[in-house]
């Protein structure tokens, strides 16, 4: 194993770990709803998982490949099985299945 | 009230990320074997660093010939968007929320860790560190088995079955949107609209990179705005 790249890897590892543990240790007990802190960081999750979102199927949408279809109806699978049954992992598994089950379909001869 | 989660449910709600995980991680494992790393090289990469974009990144730099003090820099940087996710988590979890185990759980603090744990909190449920560590040792399992997984089997593992490598490969989109919908409420509305905008604004402009973190910290501050002004 190359030694350069393992101390890449430990300083990179180290850094994230860090930025992971580290704020976990912060004091926000005290920490009023209404300062603008507390309203930054109540407003960051949203903001983070909106972004994770849109992050992850602009490739998608931006995509030449016939990739529409699967998206739509995966996407509305994620829909309509979230209203029904409340849940995250029923509705992304329903999700990707239906997005594999119209990849298979489109390409039946 | 709810009583606190188990670690096995931590598991439970860790399946859609470890499934959405595994085909991104395979990927990773076939870039880095392509790439010239060997097999004890690629896992290690992921057992240590842990952090997907950051990894491809690394695969770049390193074959682009990238000094390795800047491209640990530069992947450091990448990584900077984590500092948010601890304090934002235990806002969430209210007064009195254990921090004596996150030295383990935080390790897994990544961003579909993060989202799971904020949804499975605005759902009701309540922060407890098994529940963490279910979560995160499920999803940290699943990157570091996927990625050895394509580090041995090579490219044309999944080349034979494209229904279930799309399927797999939209589990992640599934995912963020679920998430989405279980945590929305209007007053968290401006700060979504404004993250989701500026993400694809700058996505298109500068980088995907560029794009995230912009994103994430213009709605957090569209968030503590809109709410000053309501």
């Amino acid at each position: 194993m190359s030694l350069d790249l393992l101390m890449m890897a430990l300083a990179v590892g180290v850094a994230t770990y860090a930025f992971r543990f580290g704020p976990t240790k912060l004091n926000l007990q005290g920490l009023p709803e209404t300062s603008p802190l507390g309203r930054f960081l109540a407003a960051t999750g949203p903001a983070a998982i909106a972004t994770l979102f849109v992050a992850s199927i602009l490739p998608m949408l931006r995509a030449e490949t016939g990739q529409a279809l699967p998206l739509v109806f995966g996407t509305t699978a994620v829909l309509a099985v979230f209203f029904w049954r409340r849940s995250v992992v029923a509705a992304t598994l329903a999700g990707a299945l239906a997005y594999g089950l119209t990849v298979w379909a489109a390409a039946l001869p | 009230m709810t009583p606190p989660a188990t670690f096995r449910s931590g598991l439970f709600a860790a399946l859609p990320i470890a499934m959405g995980y595994l085909p991104i991680a395979f990927s990773f494992g076939v870039a880095a074997t392509r790439a010239g790393l060997s097999e004890a090289e690629t896992v290690m990469l992921s057992l240590v660093i842990y952090a997907g974009a950051a990894q491809f990144l690394a695969l770049a730099l390193i074959t682009s010939g990238a000094p390795l003090i800047l491209s640990a820099f530069t992947l450091i940087a990448m990584n900077l968007r984590h500092l948010l996710y601890g304090p934002s988590l235990l806002k969430a979890a209210g007064q009195g929320a254990s921090t004596g185990r996150a030295w383990a759980w935080a390790f897994g603090l990544t961003d579909e860790v993060f989202g799971a744990a904020l949804g499975h909190l605005a759902r009701g449920g309540r922060f407890s560190e098994p529940f963490m560590l279910g979560l995160s040792l499920g999803a940290y399992a699943s990157w570091v088995g996927g990625t050895g997984l394509g580090a041995v089997a090579g490219g044309g593992a999944l080349q034979d079955w494209p229904a279930l490598d799309a399927g797999l490969g939209f589990m992640l989109p599934a995912l963020f949107l679920a998430l989405l919908l279980s945590i929305l409420t209007r007053p968290q509305l401006p700060a979504i609209t404004v993250a989701a905008l500026v993400t694809v604004g700058v996505t298109l402009g500068l980088s995907p990179t560029a794009g995230i973190l912009c994103g994430m910290c213009a709605g957090a501050v569209a968030g503590v705005l809109g709410r000053r002004a309501a």
